[in-house]
């Protein structure tokens, strides 16, 4: 996601280029710029960074022209360099574009575009549309007719923004399956992808619809079809608008809008390059000593990376806390530490990935945010592109990162002859499937879940169980309710139970069992056996399982059969909707418990 | 933005109110479903409203005319004999420009803050079509499951399987473009509706978490009007009201403007006491009792989640809890309304001649507009009295289970 803002004025720009993509950060923020005519030609400022970042190094601000258009953008894929920030011009500098949306031909088109000669600054589909715009311009001799002619030719997704040195009192935009409006100031218009790009300025404004595009000049606009040419009678629409929702996007949290994203994270997640993944899946391969570290959600993530790798990949991990690596650490230049960091930032965990390298291991980190520090420290990094997590309480980024490590055990397991290509096939499959399950359950179970959030929300203590590769995923489960509801909530391995806790049982205790599906027939049978050793004691328990027949439970929450790789997963995104809905019946700042951070940069 | 309000629904299940008024003119917590809607979208900014009615749609017109004292416009447009959301919808056809987005709302929902800054929010995040979802509570088979990918709606199924009840739902509030029209008129009713906005347009989901209720059967009313009282968390009591020495006020009790509440009485929050009532000495007034204006509850009188939608006369020593009282009824004294069965078993209710299980324990009675019951009555629980019924003294009427 990226965001676009662009300004017409009888008036110098001035701040409000930087006003417009600082209040669209939300929709990404890893590099940006803005664009703007100055003395016959264009002047492009961007650069690496926040808006606020790359403000201090390129000036964004107290722009002097009447005419701008900005970007911010958040890379799912591809780096994050300079030359790939947008704006983005044409060869000779006199069409300058901003971009949000995937051209899907942009492949074709820029080979063609090679071939006839071009040269390209950037690894971008957005520079193709510049160069295509300058190449009909040549041809027609008429912007409109140029843009039009360039609109015609592309395929995929694109809310685009675009001023010429031909015509310096317009700014051309379009929008097919990427927003884009138009805002309807006095003596000012503006172009956004949403509101937030000119909600100081303006509440009036007209909605571009798909196949539409638009001139805009200081006083009019105008609106057409890409089809026909022909004029779109457009309204004036009124937004009245509530700036402390912003970015939420419709959901009423980040929380729940995180939750829902994961089906997308994950198939973006899977769409990173096997070589990629094989990379790290060397190293680890070569490696005599294999430690992975995280701390709170990310060092349950790390401990799921145990389970499966020495399922999978049949390769002992030893898994640390990153806060207490350093008292445990014997790496040396034959280790590899993993690290797992959803900001990149988290101050225990780059103190010891520095403590290692010290000792000459080599590193590798998973982050979901490009160009942070871990980023930068480590050996190789794998970007798990999946998009901002806003929300304190980590749910996709933990996800997709146990995603990651299941692929790399794959892969490591092919390196090491211990999975075929028959199980490699198979296992894709699985993981596969796994974006489609979780909507399954986000749509069908949703309900049966908050009812049971709901009903138990006032209960003071909650016990989370689960055996095998279901353990890891009880004490992220329990963490997930910890942090958002303020309930006290224990994970434990279920076998561990009978040797003390089950003590505390009674009837005022209630137990949330993670069972795994029946056909992993040593491992469900203990962990039911589990279950009915608390029911035995008076205790309530609530069942995450797979069977719908199995009656042992005081409550259940059944989710969809699931090969059991992936099958893990969908109890935790189920635990992850119990946490959110107990908070919400709680009234909790579910965006912000209190005392946490979003990322922990301190010792 | 304009908005769309619709009214004119039948309400056939909410017996014995909708005989003799629209469902959004039902009272919860002090206020009428509409009014309450009308305040949330006044607070959004949105103020140009159009309401379609339909039969005893004239006691809204004359309620609230132009809609000066709400700070809004309203215009009215009747659909007539109502048959269904689209004919309601084109009703108003000509109240909208072409090119347009208007919000659309059914009148008998009630939520539990206003919803409608999260739902202008997403039209502002896809400018786009826009349907609130919601989860509604326990499961029930009465709505379609909404399903989604992202926030993309993907489909409507109209009759979820057993175990996929109780997930989203179309929460009755929308921010369509006027193309709603043309679709409306080609495509006859609103399942197809949707499936050619999700189709042509794309229709994306805002997820509305807070509470919400959809007023069908009497027994929504007790519900929406305790989700309402809930949010309130202080005491309020106007200036011009009296409280007498010697009253207790405990908890959020809102007591508006004219009503005077005599020596002795208790009040126990969440309640409610609207304009110009008289409050007896020695009355037990508690939680979730809501009294409309012009009321009058006599000595002794003990009231409990229930309300009284105005102008009510509850005589001496009587009892009225877990019941649904419409404008203008009046009580003889020591009149008790029966509000659970001996075994504790779920209480029912005689529904349009169909008994029909409620699911509750404490259930009072439902006694609809101007209804007249003499003194020393007993009504059994789950009694349903027809508006303008006259009891005479000393009658029982029996329920549904004698």
């Amino acid at each position: 996601m990226c965001g676009i803002a662009g300004v017409v004025s009888g008036q110098p720009i001035e701040d409000r280029l930087y006003e417009g993509i600082h209040h669209l950060e939300y929709r990404g923020y890893d590099s940006c710029g803005v664009a703007f005519h100055n003395q016959g030609h264009i002047e492009i400022r961007k650069n690496v960074g926040t808006v606020d970042e790359v403000h201090g190094k390129e000036n964004l601000r107290k722009i002097a022209s009447h005419v701008g258009i900005a970007h911010t953008r958040w890379a799912t894929h591809g780096r994050v360099t300079r030359d790939n920030a947008h704006p983005h011009h044409s060869p000779s500098g006199e069409f300058v574009i901003v971009h949000n949306g995937i051209i899907a031909n942009y492949k074709p088109l820029r080979a063609g575009l090679i071939e006839a000669g071009g040269e390209f600054v950037s690894e971008t589909d957005t520079e193709v549309i510049a160069h295509l715009l300058e190449g009909q311009y040549r041809k027609l001799g008429d912007v409109e007719r140029a843009w039009v002619a360039t609109l015609r030719l592309l395929e995929g997704s694109y809310a685009l923004a675009m001023i010429s040195v031909h015509d310096r009192e317009r700014i051309y935009c379009a929008r097919h399956e990427s927003p884009l409006i138009i805002g309807v100031g006095s003596g000012s218009n503006y172009v956004g992808s949403d509101f937030n790009a000119f909600i100081e300025y303006t509440k009036n404004t007209v909605i571009l619809d798909d196949g539409e595009y638009g001139t805009v000049t200081k006083d009019s606009y105008s609106v057409k079809s890409l089809k026909t040419g022909d004029p779109v009678a457009k309204t004036i629409t009124v937004v009245p608008w509530d700036p402390e929702l912003s970015g939420k996007s419709g959901y009423p949290h980040y929380m729940l809008k995180e939750i829902h994203e994961q089906p997308q994270a994950i198939r973006r997640a899977l769409h990173i390059g096997e070589d990629e993944i094989d990379a790290v899946a060397e190293m680890i391969a070569a490696a005599r000593r294999v430690s992975f570290m995280g701390v709170g959600t990310t060092y349950y993530v790390a401990m799921y990376g145990q389970y499966i790798f020495a399922e999978l990949a049949q390769t002992e991990v030893a898994v640390v806390s990153s806060d207490e690596f350093r008292h445990l650490d014997l790496t040396d230049e034959n280790s590899v530490v993993l690290a797992v960091s959803q900001s990149g930032e988290t101050y225990d965990t780059i103190m010891s990935l520095r403590h290692a390298q010290a000792r000459g291991a080599k590193t590798v980190a998973i982050v979901n945010v490009i160009g942070s520090s871990m980023a930068r420290l480590v050996d190789r990094v794998i970007l798990q592109g999946s998009g901002p997590e806003v929300c304190v309480v980590s749910t996709k980024a933990g996800l997709v990162q146990m995603v990651l490590l299941t692929r790399l055990a794959i892969a490591v397991g092919v390196r090491r002859g211990v999975v075929s290509a028959v199980a490699k096939r198979e296992f894709d499959d699985a993981l596969a499937s796994l974006p489609e399950l979780i909507e399954s359950i986000l749509n069908e179970r949703s309900g049966v879940i908050r009812a049971a959030a709901y009903g138990h929300a006032k209960k003071d203590h909650w016990l989370f169980l689960g055996r095998g590769i279901y353990y890891p995923i009880a004490l992220e489960a329990a963490l997930k309710m910890k942090e958002v509801t303020y309930v006290h909530a224990e994970g434990m391995a279920a076998g561990f139970l009978k040797h003390g806790t089950l003590s505390l049982i009674d009837d005022r205790f209630n137990t949330l069992v993670f069972v795994p599906p029946a056909e992993q027939a040593n491992l469900h049978v203990a962990t039911t056996s589990s279950a009915e050793e608390v029911k035995a004691r008076g205790g309530f328990v609530l069942g995450y399982t797979f069977d719908r027949d199995e009656d042992l439970y005081d409550e259940k929450v059944v989710f969809p059969a699931a090969h059991p790789l992936v099958a893990p997963f969908l109890p935790l995104v189920g635990a992850q909707l119990l946490a959110y809905f107990t908070a919400t019946a709680l009234k909790r700042n579910v965006d912000k418990p209190r005392s946490l951070a979003k990322s922990v940069t301190v010792a | 933005m304009k908005a769309l309000i619709l009214t004119g629904g039948a309400g056939r299940n909410l017996v014995p109110f909708s005989a003799t008024r629209p469902k959004a003119s039902v009272m919860v917590a002090g206020g009428s479903l509409l009014r309450r809607s009308i305040g949330h979208l006044r607070e959004a900014g949105v103020t140009d409203l159009t309401i379609v009615t339909g039969p005893n749609g004239d006691k809204i017109h004359r309620g609230f005319g132009e809609g000066s004292e709400l700070g809004v416009n309203l215009s009215y447009a009747d659909q007539g004999q109502p048959s269904g959301i689209a004919q309601a919808i084109l009703a108003a056809k000509d109240r909208f420009n072409p090119g347009e987005y208007l919000i659309l709302v059914y009148g008998d929902v009630v939520t539990s803050a206003n919803p409608y800054p999260q739902l202008l929010q997403s039209f502002n995040s896809f400018t786009g079509p826009i349907a609130a979802v919601c989860l509604p509570g326990p499961p029930t088979a009465r709505y379609g499951n909404v399903y989604l990918s992202g926030t993309r709606i993907t489909r409507i199924v109209e009759k979820p399987t057993e175990e996929n009840l109780g997930n989203y739902v179309l929460a009755g509030m929308f921010v369509l473009p006027t193309d709603l029209f043309g679709l409306v008129e080609s495509a006859g009713d609103m399942e197809a509706v949707f499936a050619q906005l999700m189709a042509k347009f794309g229709l994306h989901a805002s997820i509305w978490e807070s509470g919400w209720i959809d007023v069908e059967s009497p027994w929504d009313i007790l519900a929406a009007n305790q989700m309402v009282m809930d949010t309130w968390e202080e005491a309020r009591v106007s200036r011009d009201a009296v409280i007498e020495g010697n009253v207790t006020i405990a908890g959020p009790v809102h007591i508006e403007g004219g009503s005077h509440v005599k020596s002795g009485a208790v009040l126990v929050g969440p309640c409610y006491v609207g304009r110009d009532c008289y409050i007896g000495n020695n009355s037990l007034i508690r939680n979730y009792a809501s009294i409309g204006p012009e009321s009058t509850i006599g000595y002794g009188v003990e009231l409990k989640n229930s309300v009284l939608f105005g102008r009510s006369d509850i005589g001496r020593l009587s009892f009225v809890g877990d019941s649904v009282l419409g404008e203008g009824v009046d009580t003889g004294s020591n009149t008790v309304t029966i509000n659970e069965n001996l075994d504790h078993s779920p209480i029912s209710v005689d529904l349009r001649g169909e008994s029909t299980r409620t699911g509750l324990k404490k259930l009072g009675s439902f006694i609809g507009d101007d209804v007249k019951i003499g003194a020393s009555n007993t009504l059994a629980a789950g009694s349903i009295l027809e508006p303008g019924t006259i009891v005479p003294h000393n009658a029982t009427l029996r329920g549904p289970r004698d």
